[in-house]
């Protein structure tokens, strides 16, 4: 055995890449409670000094403290950075040569780098522009399949937000494995993986694409290992204590957050395995509890000064400068034991010895399995902080096995196995108006979708309308997937993840992510014409543009079967007809209900509709209830989220609560508790995703009016967090608008 | 059948754990202070007592912790008879319930029922004398005195809870009397709750006079002062 792997205990590991088997034959689990960790150093405290200060004269230049417009971002564009000195950082490596300062990544789009620089004040070099007269970037690519529909209806806001301008993200190295077995072994079994394809007969054109995608991946493998040269580290070989195993697999994650400005760069399920080196470390004696914290604070420290170079119209699909460094940890093996280790309580007190913050976008795998003090201390860090997110492990366990980990908000996949082709979302609200309208936008009164009869001004028949509405479905899910099927032939063809698809198995399984948004309209608006008397209001060009609802209707969020059923069959069948058209590589076909912060922008290009919505207002996020139409509190809006099936929304289905410290219970301990049951509950219905808030409504107002009050006030919207400064008046306006439960 | 003003499904203050609240309407009182006087007059909306368990039953996977259904209102022991039928439902899923009420109703044979069937009531101790009593809530101090005696006499299981309002009973020598009159009862907690404006728009909305208009919301410091008072004393 290896010397580096002195004490690990053997498995299939040693000779194959199997990090899961690695993390189960050797974590240890912990089942006591928090009382053992440790504050921050003085040295973690300095560093953070320093960081607060960037951050603020960040925040004052309005949202970009630097930018290096003279070269391409790529592994080796920068010589070494540091947060404060080579001696003082411990976890070494920044994406440029300086923290905070951003670089460009014209890879996914030029012009998006160039308005990007733009919108901050600065031009991109002549240089830059010059590469790429002569270089074809994705966007170009995808822009010259594009079909004229699919061009109209990206136009119109049925699909938005799509990745044909930036690129896609949503994929997770599995960088444990640098520190595991070090580069060499990795670069000489994809080596091996090249060999033995060259052995097929006929070299059909999926085997080209995967040799030429293999040759990309040694060459930035090699590259990454010059990374770590340049900061004086040799990652050949594996990681032969803590440190080393978190700073190899840092230097990972750090090569691909400079290769790829993709829109979300998770880092994975980390926490155990960072855990099994930091336990040999303390039994040998070499590492005190005081510096484990240490090396885990500077590794956040770290994390959250990632950055990249964003356009205005990105800000306003995503808002607040996200990354999302999700950080899944916790959950069950398929065995049934418990992956709580010491180190998953050391990664969520990095909040409160660094303070609250955004990144990384720490995600709790929850299980009604998971012991008791770890649940009590997730909703302490939950009511303090308002800084993570939960997810079901016992409903994902069921589809991606136990070592998987979370994209972005809520993109479940196996750590190195699959991928995931990103595709936004498309506007279930908006393909509804669509239908009574025949297929005319209801803004711009433009046909998009295939021609068909406009409904009369008389009281709408649900029948008649749902029959429509599957119509327009059907012909929205083809377009949908077909759209996806360019994006993503482009995205492999000129922005591929050279590194990130380094640290994935070769015979990789491919997930193509669909979504919707307006979820909660549509269904409200579905139960409004099957409940209440709706009529149609045309304006003079014959479009219907305005609705007169009559009599009530049951509303979505109050445990209603009547409505909430509707909203099940919708997704179930929207999925179904996805499924019907193939994807792109033999990807496998998965369905979202999330909207991230673009609620607010498919709300503004979406007319009003039957539910009572007048146009342009914002949707609910996510799979949430309509903002103040759950009128029966939150467990009944939990409820009705909750009957939404994760068997057909295996991307996620998203949901954030508010709730005022005061409603959640008496004092400390029993809002602890209460939320402790109040996520049993949620969970054990086989619900999947809840972001939790404790806060109270006035407090966000007066931040609002008032940003120097609270500077690190971090609130989680749709599956992340955000500070709350940094969103835009209009998406603060909506998050205060939301449903806050509060006690009267 | 009972006609029912609201349900909240996550109150976590009427009592232990996560509590499914059930607002009936009507009340025998007219307290000055009262946050809820919607749940005076009917809201025309009836339900019988399985539909009310239908609901109920759905928030059964949050009732940990001791947590379970609250009878509120306005006052529920004026829908006695409904809570007998609906009790036995809920004890059949093995969820409890908890009165939260003024003790105003007389105290018959269903009221004792509907007691005895609760795990646990929660007693508006009003005021520490009848006249006040009668003054500021227009019900019978002798009413509240039995029902408390009641619970004391069966070993009910008995949390108290009384209002401070500015100017009203917010003295030390206002807690004095309270603790004396808490004394005859063996309840197991008391807690002070701070009169708050929150419920004035209601006054406002259904058009009636607000007797407290004016009146400011009780302080915290205030709250707390007492409060620490009233526990060195009991």
């Amino acid at each position: 055995m290896k010397e580096a792997w002195k004490n690990f205990k053997e498995g299939v590991w040693c000779d194959d890449i199997n990090v899961s088997n690695f993390i189960k034959l050797n974590y240890t689990a912990y089942d006591g409670d928090s009382s053992f960790l440790k504050g921050p150093t003085l040295r973690t405290q300095r560093e953070m000094a320093r960081v607060n200060s960037l951050l603020v004269e960040e925040q004052k230049k309005g949202g970009v403290l630097d930018v290096d417009t003279s070269r391409v971002l790529t592994i080796l564009s920068h010589g070494p950075g540091y947060v404060v000195d080579k001696d003082t950082d411990i976890i070494v490596g920044l994406q440029t040569d300086e923290p905070l300062k951003r670089g460009v990544s014209p890879f996914a789009g030029i012009r998006s780098s160039i308005q990007a620089c733009n919108a901050y004040g600065y031009e991109l070099s002549d240089k830059i522009k010059d590469e790429f007269i002569y270089r074809t970037t994705h966007n170009t690519g995808v822009f010259r399949a594009y079909t004229d529909t699919m061009r109209k209806a990206r136009h119109a806001g049925i699909l938005t937000g799509l990745p044909d301008a930036y690129a896609r993200g949503r994929i997770i190295g599995d960088y444990r494995r640098i520190a595991l077995y070090g580069m060499d072994f990795l670069i000489e079994q994809k080596q091996k993986d090249k060999d033995e394809l060259s052995q097929k007969e006929y070299l059909d054109e999926e085997t080209i694409h995967l040799l030429e995608d293999l040759a990309k991946q040694i060459e930035f493998m090699n590259q990454l290992k010059g990374l770590a040269l340049s900061y004086g580290y040799d990652i050949s070989k594996p990681a032969t204590n803590a440190f080393e195993a978190i700073q190899w697999l840092y230097f990972g994650y750090l090569g691909a957050v400079k290769e790829q400005n993709g829109a979300a760069n998770s880092i994975g399920r980390i926490a155990e395995f960072m855990d099994i080196y930091i336990e040999r470390d303390l039994k040998a004696g070499t590492l005190t509890e005081e510096q484990a914290q240490e090396l885990i604070d500077d590794l956040v420290i770290k994390l959250r000064l990632v950055r990249h170079l964003r356009t205005p119209e990105y800000n306003d699909l995503f808002a607040g400068d996200p990354v999302w460094v999700t950080l899944a940890l916790a959950g069950i093996t398929g065995e049934g034991k418990h992956m709580v280790s010491k180190t998953s309580y050391r990664v969520l007190q990095t909040l409160y010895n660094l303070g609250s913050s955004a990144e990384p976008n720490i995600t709790v795998l929850w299980s009604e399995k998971l012991p008791e003090p770890f649940k009590k201390f997730c909703a302490k860090v939950s009511i303090d902080t308002d800084s993570i997110q939960y997810e079901n492990d016992d409903v994902m366990r069921r589809m991606y096995g136990d070592d998987y980990a979370i994209a972005c908000c809520v993109s479940a996949m196996k750590m190195g196995k699959q991928m995931q082709f990103f595709g936004a979302r498309c506007n279930l609200a908006k393909i509804l108006l669509m239908a009574l309208n025949g297929g005319k936008d209801e803004i711009a009164g433009e046909q998009i979708a295939p021609e068909g009869p406009v409904f009369e001004e008389k009281v709408l028949d649900y029948d008649e309308v749902y029959t429509a509405y599957k119509k327009y479905l059907r012909w929205l899910a083809r377009l949908y997937v077909n759209t996806m099927n360019i994006i993503h032939y482009m995205h492999d063809k000129y922005a591929y993840e050279r590194l990130m698809m380094s640290l994935h198995d070769t015979d990789v399984e491919r997930l193509m992510a669909f979504g919707v948004s307006g979820f909660s309209v549509a269904v409200d608006s579905l139960s409004a014409i099957k409940y209440a008397k709706v009529t149609p209001k045309k304006n003079e060009k014959g479009i219907i543009t305005e609705f007169d609802v009559k009599g009530d209707f049951p509303k979505y969020g109050n445990d209603d079967d009547r409505v909430d059923l509707i909203g099940k069959d919708l997704v179930e069948y929207f999925y179904k007809e996805l499924c019907k058209t193939p994807a792109y590589r033999g990807a496998k076909h998965t369905l979202s209900i999330l909207t991230i912060t673009s609620n607010v922008m498919y709300g503004r290009k979406t007319g009003s509709t039957p539910d009572g919505r007048k146009a342009g207002e914002p949707f609910a996020p996510g799979a949430n209830p309509m903002h103040g139409r759950d009128s029966e509190g939150a467990l009944a809006s939990l409820n009705s989220v909750a009957k939404l099936n994760y068997d057909c929304c295996r991307d996620g289905i998203s949901n954030t609560f508010s709730i005022t410290p005061d409603a959640l219970g008496r004092d400390d301990d029993n809002r602890v508790d209460n939320l402790v049951s109040m996520l049993d509950g949620y969970f054990e219905q086989d619900a999947h995703h809840l972001n939790v808030n404790v806060l109270n409504r006035e407090k966000l107002i007066a931040a609002m009016n008032d940003p120097t009050l609270y500077p690190s006030l971090t609130i989680r919207v749709s599956g992340y967090a955000v500070n709350f400064n940094k969103l835009t008046r209009d998406k603060q306006e909506e998050v205060i608008a939301r449903t806050f439960h509060k006690a009267m | 059948m009972a006609d029912i003003h609201s349900f909240e499904s996550l109150a976590a203050v009427d009592g232990e754990g996560i509590r499914f609240d059930i607002f009936f309407t009507g009340c025998p009182l007219k307290c000055v202070y009262c946050h809820n006087p919607d749940t005076r007059f009917g809201s025309g909306k009836d339900y019988t007592a399985e539909e009310v368990f239908n609901k109920a039953k759905r928030f059964k996977p949050y009732f940990r912790n001791g947590g379970g259904v609250t009878f509120s209102g306005g006052e529920p022991l004026l829908n006695a008879e409904f809570i007998n039928e609906l009790a036995p439902m809920l004890e059949s899923e093995n969820i409890g319930c908890c009165i939260d009420t003024s003790g105003s109703v007389k105290l018959n044979d269903s009221v004792k029922k509907a007691i005895d069937g609760a795990d646990m009531v929660i007693l508006d101790l009003k005021f520490h004398n009848p006249e006040s009593y009668k003054k500021y809530t227009g019900g019978e101090f002798e009413n509240f005195i039995e029902t408390g005696d009641y619970c004391t006499k069966t070993g009910k299981r008995l949390w108290l809870r009384t209002v401070i309002v500015p100017g009203i009973n917010d003295t030390k020598e206002d807690i004095d009397r309270y603790a004396l009159l808490a004394k005859r009862f063996n309840f197991e907690k008391y807690e002070l709750l701070p009169f708050h404006t929150m419920g004035f728009f209601k006054y406002e909305n259904l058009g009636i006079e607000n007797p407290l208009e004016g009146t400011p919301p009780l302080s915290p410091e205030k709250l707390t002062e007492l409060r620490d008072y009233l526990n060195s004393i009991i």
